[in-house]
């Protein structure tokens, strides 16, 4: 290929960057206990709740910054940003049509307008611009059947029993830095409670959106299902441009009581960053989910945005017959940088895992693949495949592999394999033969390559996944 | 830093003193500059990434002695069963670090075989050119045996020689010192169009616990030809950590074999730098080990040219409540265009105490490539296990057979049959069967 | 239909095709024979576009376009199909995604509607019988791991599927069983018409049994040293290539 059918396709810009002007309401930068009692004092929190995040700052201040991923960046100054921002508003808001039009304008440009989305897709929203949650839909049909979806703030108000049960108890304050940093500062996520028995009607969906400059963006999400329901749960987002970077460090913690089946798929758009990789979001989250007897656990994601990406959902298999699954797509081009992968932990018997990693690697970016497949010592019959593929772009960017294999018992069987390998100047031309141009043919065999994972996806995300796949690699084979 | 650590700093002074090489002051400064580096770093330990899997700690506790004297009541009786019978070889034999002529065959006929001491005062000039320039600086162990390495192998092969007869280094400690702390260190070079074999082996005849930081450099140069075999079946005093580092030229085969059988804390750090087209590296082992032992094989293939080849296989099987790590990284650079590289590595646990930690990795900056890696943790299959018996073979042996099925493609590169013989008769013994018909 | 005029070229400093002259109307089979060596894929890559060719002299004009100016897709748009030596493997991409994708691209291309989904499914249908082929082919990923003779007869059922007005077949003889000749055969056979050509690039005569051409052509040396009708075919045959480079040195 040419090269000037590469820089006339790198040069292509983020599409949704753009920026919208809603008035916020916002706390001066910086980051101690005062900040973090005016946090919780704004969200009304019970005095429990302001201890346990008084605990993780505490934690917090005195962990470092973990340094072994295989990225490089300047580092965020934690006191330079902002740690609380919402929409102003005065009062709760009962219908759409009381949201900030801007808002809703901005929704539009995106394409995925609520109304829209809520007729087509039956799928119930709750929105978060920033850090508040401004509507939420379905409820009703949800509350027939006992299932709680909501802010988290309004889980601390309106659940208070459920929220101090699980909270923390797949993801601990003092897990990792930006888990405790998010313990210490969480402005709001959403909540989910699945009665027992329950199976979901609808896919519950989150729309993530960072809006403020200079705003972190501390998001905690639970979700709990209780013995033998079922969920589904996607999360987007995408992010307008920005000069400088932003931080997200996120949480999100998953319970599958006995017999419950956990699905949590996930499309990631974030700016990752201009053509000379100025700007863009820090991706730093943790996403865990603990197997009781006889549950399954199975997170898809598909990360083609962000600047700096450090991301390991996993799963415990805590209990016997238990299943975790991890299948991602990872794109990254232009100056990304991306580790992420999953860790797997068996603990109960007769477990089993799956993992399906394709990383792209375009520009001069860097794609990690960073997994862990531990085998406890009871861990009878436990089972593993694991598969991570890279697929290179042009000769400037990297793909690497980091897999663990840490295996104690003897009945374990373990499988990994990867390979590498590039997209063919002989798969291109027979395409092009068949009357297929060189751009469609790379989103021809690109999705080929994904296939496995997208497989996973909900319908209509996997279709936003697939068009998310050709606007990030246009161009960029070499 | 621990009390190890002090000790060898502090008896430095009194080493370089009588070290051999301090005439040359090329050589002192290295040797200063090493410690300088060590003093800094001191031991690793297993918040260190690359010593994740493999504590340092209970072997590095005892109290070493460092500047160790040689024992001349050791016999040819004595260390005749670590050396290979029925085969003329040269030998380059080593008591407590020190070179003993009388248990030894050294040439300097058509290439030179003969001891890294007397090359530091001979040959300053080959010194000059290769000493340091395959391990790198910065690297702890190697740091701490540039300081203090004084005797190792000395091999040196011409442009076109074929070594006519494979060459054994046998290193034996005994108990003349107690607890003894070695560091030898092997320099081979193999010149274009040269080729020879190499076996290494260290040995602890005595009862006390003894700890070996072993440095090997290799350069081979364009189309040079060597297979290097280590065995590993050293004493449960004994541990060991090896570092071999491989230069290679265009066109050349290097092939490094570890067998390891043995010893109580065995760590092989094996680097092949790829740094001509066409080259090719091979590395393969087999670790079978039981109770209290632990084997970490951490490998780097850096592939810096276009067109090579790199092979790595490992096999590793599991008794008693014994450790095995496998740490393989290939790398392959921007310019390493048409790199072919495969890497594989297979468990099996044998026993519920044993555990197995493995990271195969794969960095990759170049897009024209074939790269692939796998590792597996597995058993026996339970079928072929059934079928065998089914034939009357007893579980015992059947399970053995099939064991050493599993292991044995790894012994495929090794070129002299005698040691392909010893290798097995050692695997038909640590899985306590016969192998006699399977060969 | 496609007049070639005095083609030269080259790839890596080494002329492969040295003064090509070669005119086939609507309706014309024509066979291009000759030793390895002589030329013969460099040209059907050279007139489908492959990049790796330089074309240092002369021209292909086709239906009074000139094609060397063309992207390769463009030239499929026109109607130009190369039936592959060796097909190219694409992990995770169905034959029916894949040509569903190149029918509509191509439709694209000359600035007509996509095809309706139902029309696309008849033909599949359709064509897959034609070629024998069973039905699960079309939800296989293309080409992967499918034998020497289900890729050549995917080739040709893709030609089905596109209905080209020039079809290059590249050794499509090559590695295939006489069952299988025979099926592939058929299904060219089937396809030909007023509008169309064929141009049928193979070593041994085999091939032209069943697809009995209008015109052979002897390639030698990067250039065509002998042509008749189908007669030419069985007189190499039987004399072998030798025969010619006896002739020609």
């Amino acid at each position: 290929m040419s090269d000037e059918i590469l820089d006339e396709i790198t040069a292509s810009e983020y599409k949704y960057g753009f920026t919208s002007d809603i008035e916020s309401d916002k706390v001066p930068p910086g980051l101690n206990e005062d900040v973090i009692r005016l946090i919780s004092s704004k969200k009304n929190e019970p005095e429990w709740m302001l201890e346990w995040r008084l605990d993780a700052f505490r934690t917090w201040s005195e962990m470092i910054e973990p340094d072994w991923p295989n990225v490089t960046y300047n580092k965020p100054n934690f006191q330079a940003i902002s740690y609380y921002s919402a929409p102003k508003q005065t009062k709760t808001l009962d219908s759409l049509e009381e949201v900030d039009p801007e808002l809703l304008k901005t929704f539009e440009k995106l394409g995925i307008s609520i109304d829209e989305q809520k007729r087509l897709t039956g799928v119930a929203m709750d929105v978060v611009v920033d850090s508040v949650s401004v509507a939420t839909s379905f409820k009703e049909t949800l509350a027939e059947k006992g299932i709680i979806f909501c802010s988290m703030s309004e889980a601390i108000q309106e659940h208070p029993e459920l929220v101090r049960k699980h909270l923390g108890t797949v993801v601990p304050k003092r897990d990792n830095f930006y888990a405790a940093l998010n313990s210490a500062v969480f402005t709001d996520g959403s909540f989910c409670y699945i009665p027992k028995g329950v199976h979901c009607p609808m896919e519950l969906s989150t729309y993530f959106r960072i809006n403020e400059a200079g705003t972190g963006q501390f998001e905690r999400t639970l979700l709990v299902a209780d013995k033998g329901s079922y969920v589904s749960y996607l999360e987007g987002c995408t992010a307008p441009s920005r000069d400088e970077n932003q931080l997200h460090a996120a949480v999100v913690e998953l319970v599958a009581m006995e017999g419950a089946e956990i699905k949590y798929s996930t499309v990631q758009n974030w700016f990752p960053g201009d053509a000379e990789g100025k700007g863009g979001v820090f991706n730093f989250v943790t996403k865990r989910g603990i197997c009781e007897r006889n549950s399954k656990i199975s997170w898809t994601q598909v990360e083609t945005g962000s600047a700096v990406t450090w991301k390991y959902p996993s799963c415990i298999l805590k209990g016997d017959n238990s299943v975790g699954e991890f299948y991602s797509v990872a794109v990254t081009n232009k100056f990304q940088q991306a580790d992420t992968g999953t860790k797997m932990i068996h603990l109960g018997k007769n477990t089993k895992s799956t993992i399906i990693s394709k990383g792209i690697s375009a520009g001069k970016s860097h794609n990690s693949y960073r997994g862990l497949v531990r085998v406890g010592p009871r861990a009878e019959n436990a089972r593993n495949f694991s598969q991570c593929d890279s697929l290179l772009m042009g000769n400037q960017c990297g793909a690497h592999t980091f897999p663990y294999i840490e295996a104690q018992n003897p009945s374990a069987q373990i499988e990994h394999e990867a390979t590498t390998s590039k997209i063919g100047e002989d798969q291109i031309f027979y395409c092009n033969q068949r009357g297929i141009g060189t751009e469609e043919a790379i989103a021809l065999i690109v999705n080929g390559y994904c296939k496995e994972v997208l497989n996973q996806l909900p319908m209509e995300f996997a279709v936003e996944a697939q068009k998310l796949l050709e606007v990030s690699l246009e161009g960029s084979v070499g | 830093m621990t009390d190890l650590a002090q000790d060898l700093l502090s008896s430095f002074v009194i080493a370089e003193a009588g070290l051999n090489g301090s005439k040359n002051l090329g050589v002192v400064n290295m040797r200063k500059e090493a410690l300088d580096r060590f003093e800094t770093a001191g031991f690793p330990t297993t918040r260190d990434e690359e010593w994740k899997y493999t504590n340092l700690k209970p072997v590095l506790k005892h109290d070493y002695k460092i500047m160790l004297k040689s024992e001349s009541a050791v016999s040819f009786g004595d260390i005749k069963q670590y050396l290979l019978s029925n085969l003329d070889t040269y030998k380059l034999v080593f008591i407590n670090g020190k070179y003993s002529s009388w248990l030894s065959e050294s040439t300097h006929q058509s290439y030179d075989i003969c001891t890294f001491a007397a090359a530091l005062n001979k040959y300053p000039d080959v010194i000059a050119k290769y000493l340091g320039k395959a391990a790198p600086a910065g690297e702890t162990f190697v740091d701490l045996n540039t300081a203090f390495a004084d005797d190792g192998a000395y091999i040196r092969v011409k442009a076109n020689q074929t070594v006519d007869k494979p060459i054994e280094i046998l290193y034996i400690t005994t108990d003349e010192n107690g607890t003894s702390f070695s560091q030898n260190r092997n320099l081979i070079i193999v010149e274009q169009n040269a080729e020879v074999q190499v076996l290494e082996r260290h040995q602890n005849l005595g009862t006390a616990e003894s700890f070996t930081n072993f440095v090997s450099e290799v350069f081979a140069a364009p189309d040079a030809r060597l297979n290097y075999y280590k065995v590993q079946n050293d004493s449960d005093k004994a541990s060991l950590v090896d570092n071999t580092h491989v230069n290679q030229e265009t066109g050349s085969l290097v092939h490094v074999g570890t067998y390891s059988f043995g010893g109580k804390l065995v760590r092989n750090n094996l680097n092949f730098y790829s740094g001509g087209e066409h080259a090719e590296s091979h590395m393969d082992g087999i670790t079978i080990i039981g109770d209290g032992q632990t084997v970490d094989h951490h490998t780097l293939v850096d592939h810096q040219e276009p067109h090579c080849y790199s092979r790595e296989l490992y096999k590793g099987i599991y008794l008693g409540n014994s450790h095995g790590v496998f740490n393989g990284k290939v790398l392959v650079r921007q310019k390493a265009q048409k790199t072919n590289a495969f890497q594989q590595n297979d468990n099996i646990l044998l026993s519920d105490k044993a555990k197995v930690d493995t990271k195969p990795q794969l960095e990759i900056f170049a897009d024209d490539v074939r790269c692939s890696h796998g590792c597996t943790v597995g058993q026996l299959d339970k079928n072929a296990l059934f079928y065998l018996r089914s034939r009357g073979i007893p579980k015992f042996e059947a399970q053995g057979l099939m064991t050493y099925a599993f292991a044995s493609d790894a012994l495929e590169y090794i070129k002299i049959p005698q040691l392909q013989k010893r290798l097995n008769g050692v695997i038909a013994e640590k899985l306590g069967i016969n192998l006699e018909f399977a060969l | 239909m496609i007049r070639i005029n005095d083609l030269q070229a080259r790839v890596e400093e080494k002329e492969i095709l040295s003064g090509i002259n070669l005119e086939i109307n609507p309706g014309e089979v024509h066979a291009i024979m000759g030793p390895n060596g002589s030329g013969k894929s460099t040209l059907s890559s050279v007139i489908a576009g492959r990049e790796d060719y330089e074309v240092t002299g002369g021209t292909i004009d086709f239906e009074g376009e000139d094609l060397l100016n063309l992207d390769p897709e463009e030239r499929a748009h026109k109607g130009i199909f190369l039936s592959f030596q060796y097909p190219v493997e694409i992990p995770g991409v169905t034959v029916s995604n894949f040509i569903k994708t190149a029918i509509n691209e191509s439709r694209k291309g000359r600035g007509e509607e996509p095809m309706e989904a139902r029309e696309m499914l008849a033909k599949m249908r359709e064509k897959t019988a034609l070629l024998e082929m069973d039905k699960s082919y079309l939800s296989r990923s293309l080409n992967e791991g499918f034998s020497g003779g289900e890729k050549k007869r995917n080739e040709i059922f893709q030609m089905a599927m596109l209905e080209p007005k020039l079809a290059i077949l590249d050794e499509t003889d090559s590695g295939l069983d006489i069952d299988a000749l025979r099926i592939v055969a058929n299904g060219v056979n089937k396809l030909r018409s007023e509008d169309n050509a064929v141009l049928v690039i193979t070593h041994y005569q085999r091939l032209l049994d069943y697809i009995e051409p209008d015109f052979v052509h002897v390639l030698y040396n990067g250039k065509i040293v002998k042509s008749g009708d189908k007669n030419l075919a069985l007189e190499l045959e039987a004399k072998g290539y030798d025969w010619i480079k006896e002739e020609n040195v």
